[in-house]
Parts: structure tokens; C-alpha cells; sequence
């Protein structure tokens, strides 16, 4: 999540928006905000009803996985991977998408 | 019972053969000496070698540090002094004041030491204003203390960090001259080329 703060005024330049989604609920995901310094929104999912959406969590079962999905302005989830983020990747892709965007 | 030993000392041999290619795989080194004697690292970063005594740390797997050295010194554990390059220092802030108090929230966050400031001061690295501080933790329980010094600069709009920590049993001496050889390492420092966040 740091790493994503550090790269806002780089998704900013790609038109992007990053949202953190957790299994916390506000008053810890409000703490854990705190003290990393993460401006950007995030999403307490407490029922993991994202994480059975996302497919990161297997519906019925308490493990939540991590995932980074790059969802394009029409809705359309361009981009999963699993594990810690790959920021260099994530950029290089966001990148693409909106130089893809622009030509539209 | 001869074929059997034969068929035993093909499969002896195979192994044999085996453990050799593994032995014998060339790893490439990630750097090179220059002429000067400078040591060139993935042709990003220039600077000078410490001095020998110093050893070679890399992370094994990624991770936010991109390479250092470390050397044990007397004194018995944990006697020990490394230093090292990060791209990516503790913390979001791209102004010095805001990373430094970002940066001292994590630093050695699982040692659970109290830092207290030695020094703080401005300092020119990498070719520009940079920020340097010296702090000194101390563990009483464990009977340990730690002197460290954080050197902030500048690449591109993101902050880069040098670091350098002296763990000492907590009646024992520090050896400055450490220190005198990370203060080389980081004058010396260079960037060859613009980072990936420069060229997006």
C-alpha cells in the first residue's frame, strides 16, 4: 500500500485511481491509514463479498489472497495478478491503457 | 551381478555428471570495475568499492534495498556494521521533513528501539540537497545498541536513501571509521542513467 501511495502522482498522470480493499473493519483500516500516511480510499469489505467477486476468495471460506486488478473506464477488469503488487508492472500497464484511451 | 554394478555406475555417473553442470553454471555478476577502479553496477549506479573487509549484500528475493556491504567486527554478537542503497526508503512523503518522520516510524521497526537524534543536517548527494541524520538507539533488555546513519537525496522526483547501522553489544564502542567508508560510498555515488519513474 505504501508503494502505492508513492506512485499516486504517477496514476494520476495516467488517469488512474487506486482503492485499497480489506477484510478490516473502519476503525482498523482508519489506524492502519494513519500510520503509513495513505491518503487514497480504503474499502472495508468485512463479508469478503469483493473478495468472492474478485475470485480471491473462496466463497464459504475466510482466506482473502491478494490481488491487484486494473479495471478500465468501461468497466472492464483489464489486468490480475496475484501477490504483492508489481508496481513497475502496474504503471507500465496503466500507462498503455492510457495512451490507449487517448487515441479513442 | 556384473551388469548390476555396471547398470550402478552408469546411474553413479549420470549424477556425477549432473552435480557437475549444477557447479559449473555461470552466474553473471550484476556489476563490473571501471578503469578507474569504480565499480559499475547493472549500468544504473557508479561509486567506489569500500575498502576489503567489506562483503557484498544483496536481498534474495526483490525487495526495497538494491544491494550494500556488511563486515562483522570484533566485540562478540552484535557486533556488526552494514550499510546499503534503497530506492525505495520507508515512507511516501517526496519532501525531506515529511519522509525522515515516515522513515524512523518503520527503520528497524522490529528491533523496538527508541531512537534518540545524535545530528541532523542538510548535505549535498547524488548531485543535489540532500538530508542526513544520525540517530543511536539503545535496547536495554537485550543489552544492545545501534548507531545509524539515514542520508536522504533526490532521483528524479522520488527519494532515494543511504543507510548505514553499527549494532554493538550496549557498553561497547563504535568504530567510526565505518562510517568514514559509507560517507565515501555515498559521495561517490552516481545515477549513470534516469530511473524507470523518470522515463514514464
Amino acid at each position: 500500500m505504501e508503494g502505492h501511495q508513492r506512485n499516486l502522482y504517477l496514476y494520476e498522470r495516467f488517469n488512474a485511481r487506486v482503492l485499497g480493499v480489506s477484510r478490516d473493519d473502519v476503525t482498523t483500516l482508519r489506524y492502519w491509514a494513519k500510520g503509513l500516511d495513505l491518503t487514497f480510499p480504503l474499502l472495508s469489505n468485512v463479508t469478503g463479498f469483493l473478495g468472492v467477486y474478485f475470485q480471491t476468495q473462496p466463497d464459504g471460506k475466510p482466506i482473502f489472497g491478494r490481488r491487484t486488478v486494473i479495471i478500465d473506464k468501461a468497466g472492464v477488469t483489464r489486468y490480475v495478478r496475484d501477490g504483492s503488487p508489481e508496481y513497475k508492472d502496474i504503471l507500465l500497464f496503466l500507462k498503455k491503457l492510457n495512451q490507449e484511451g487517448g487515441k479513442k | 551381478m556384473r551388469a548390476k554394478r555396471w547398470m550402478m555406475l552408469s546411474v553413479l555417473w549420470v549424477l556425477v555428471s549432473l552435480a557437475g553442470c549444477a557447479t559449473t553454471e555461470t552466474v553473471e555478476k550484476p556489476y563490473r570495475v571501471s578503469s578507474q577502479g569504480t565499480v559499475i553496477w547493472e549500468d544504473e549506479f557508479e561509486f567506489s568499492p569500500p575498502p576489503l573487509g567489506w562483503k557484498l549484500l544483496r536481498p534474495e528475493t526483490g525487495g526495497d534495498i538494491n544491494f550494500g556491504f556488511m563486515k562483522d567486527d570484533p566485540g562478540g554478537f552484535p557486533s556488526m556494521t552494514s550499510f546499503a542503497y534503497d530506492e525505495e526508503p520507508f515512507g511516501c512523503s517526496t519532501q525531506y521533513e515529511g519522509r525522515e518522520r515516515e522513515f524512523f516510524k518503520r527503520f528497524l521497526f522490529n528491533a523496538i528501539l527508541e531512537f534518540k537524534m545524535l545530528e541532523k543536517k542538510k548535505v549535498q548527494v547524488v548531485g543535489g540537497e540532500g538530508l542526513q541524520v544520525d540517530v543511536e538507539g539503545k535496547d536495554p533488555i537485550k543489552g544492545e545498541k545501534v548507531r545509524a546513519r539515514v542520508i536522504f537525496g533526490k532521483r528524479g522526483d522520488r527519494i532515494i536513501g543511504f543507510y548505514i547501522t553499527q549494532w554493538r553489544p550496549i557498553d561497547g564502542t563504535y568504530d567510526m571509521s565505518a562510517f568514514d567508508d559509507f560517507d565515501k560510498f555515498v559521495k561517490s555515488f552516481k545515477f549513470l542513467k534516469k530511473s524507470f519513474y523518470e522515463t514514464l
